[in-house]
């Protein structure tokens, strides 16, 4: 998925409402691979003129967000539980380092250990996406996101419910 | 990203049969399976893969949201055929969710089993113009508002 070098600049023109403060807020981005990241670069414009470093699990992806920070992951899932002893350290020094005021995923099971972990190390605000693929039903990431969530949201109207997830729109 | 050999496997095959066809596949990095009948990788960076979208007539791909996407910014038709977990494929049988919701999209073609991925991929090549709706590179700017709110606020 290649993303055009200049995000659409009204984005980006909406918030200079003379805040300062906005400029400073440092960003954290974590998707794992395939659709996650695509979901994420399909988000891109969101962080036009912000303090943004990137996080998913192929070296390669950093290519696509160029002028951003870039770290890689271990990617871990129910099948795989012993990366987590590689995926844990991994995050804490990327959180430690980048001390996050907002932590903003698209899933999946990794990028749910880093939402947790800004939020116990750093306080960070939380973002939760659950996939677009997840069109029946949550993720059991996304479903256990809500723990760790601050805002959680489901990209598929019919998934909403009062108690939550929330649905604000889709990358489609 | 677990292997998916079976498809592997198929596409492979279908390969061996049609030798004029030139196929191309990313494998990933733990299958199993080796093709014998076409050139791969196990990874390719996402330049790369785009640029070998841009030069193709046809994807073949698990029911993944993210194969579906890049069919749509590079206008192209998509076989989907999803990775199932109780053969160990994937870790819940999301893309079967995938297939229904993308089922019925123009230029998007759905083989459930393996003896169902020939004659998807023959009917996709049938007609190479119908392909999947194109989409633009980002989400909807309402959407994107909101959550640029929320960073910021």
């Amino acid at each position: 998925m290649s993303i055009p070098d200049a995000p659409p600049q009204a984005i980006a023109d909406q918030d200079r409402s003379g805040k300062g403060a906005t400029r400073a807020k440092r960003i954290l981005a974590v998707a794992s691979g395939g659709g996650h990241w695509a979901d994420l670069c399909r988000l891109y414009p969101i962080f036009a003129g912000l303090d943004v470093a990137f996080v998913s699990v192929h070296t390669s992806y950093a290519s696509q967000v160029s002028g951003h920070r870039f770290y890689v992951m271990r990617d871990v899932s129910r099948h795989d539980r012993w990366a987590i002893v590689v995926l844990i350290p991994q995050l804490v020094r990327v959180v430690l380092k980048e001390r996050p005021d907002v932590v903003i995923t698209t899933g999946s099971a990794p990028a749910l250990f880093a939402l947790a972990l800004a939020k116990l190390l750093v306080k960070a605000k939380t973002i939760w996406i659950d996939q677009i693929a997840n069109v029946e039903e949550l993720s059991m990431s996304g479903s256990l996101a809500r723990y760790v969530a601050d805002v959680w949201l489901t990209q598929w109207p019919a998934l909403k419910t009062r108690r939550g997830p929330d649905y604000w729109g889709a990358v489609l | 990203m677990l292997p998916f050999d079976r498809l592997v496997r198929v596409v492979d095959g279908w390969a061996g049969v049609h030798r004029e066809e030139e196929v191309i596949a990313q494998i990933g990095d733990r299958g199993v399976y080796e093709p014998k009948h076409m050139q791969w990788m196990r990874f390719l960076p996402p330049d790369e893969f785009a640029a070998m979208v841009d030069r193709s007539r046809l994807l073949i791909a698990h029911a993944g949201t993210g194969s579906f996407l890049l069919a749509a910014e590079r206008a192209r038709p998509i076989v989907l055929f999803p990775r199932l977990a109780s053969l160990g494929e994937h870790t819940s049988d999301h893309q079967l969710q995938t297939a229904r919701w993308l089922q019925h999209k123009r230029g998007v073609h759905i083989a459930m089993t393996e003896e169902e991925l020939p004659s998807a991929i023959a009917a996709a090549l049938a007609h190479p113009e119908v392909v999947v709706e194109s989409i633009p590179p980002y989400a909807p700017r309402p959407f994107l508002s909101r959550l640029r709110d929320a960073l910021l606020n």
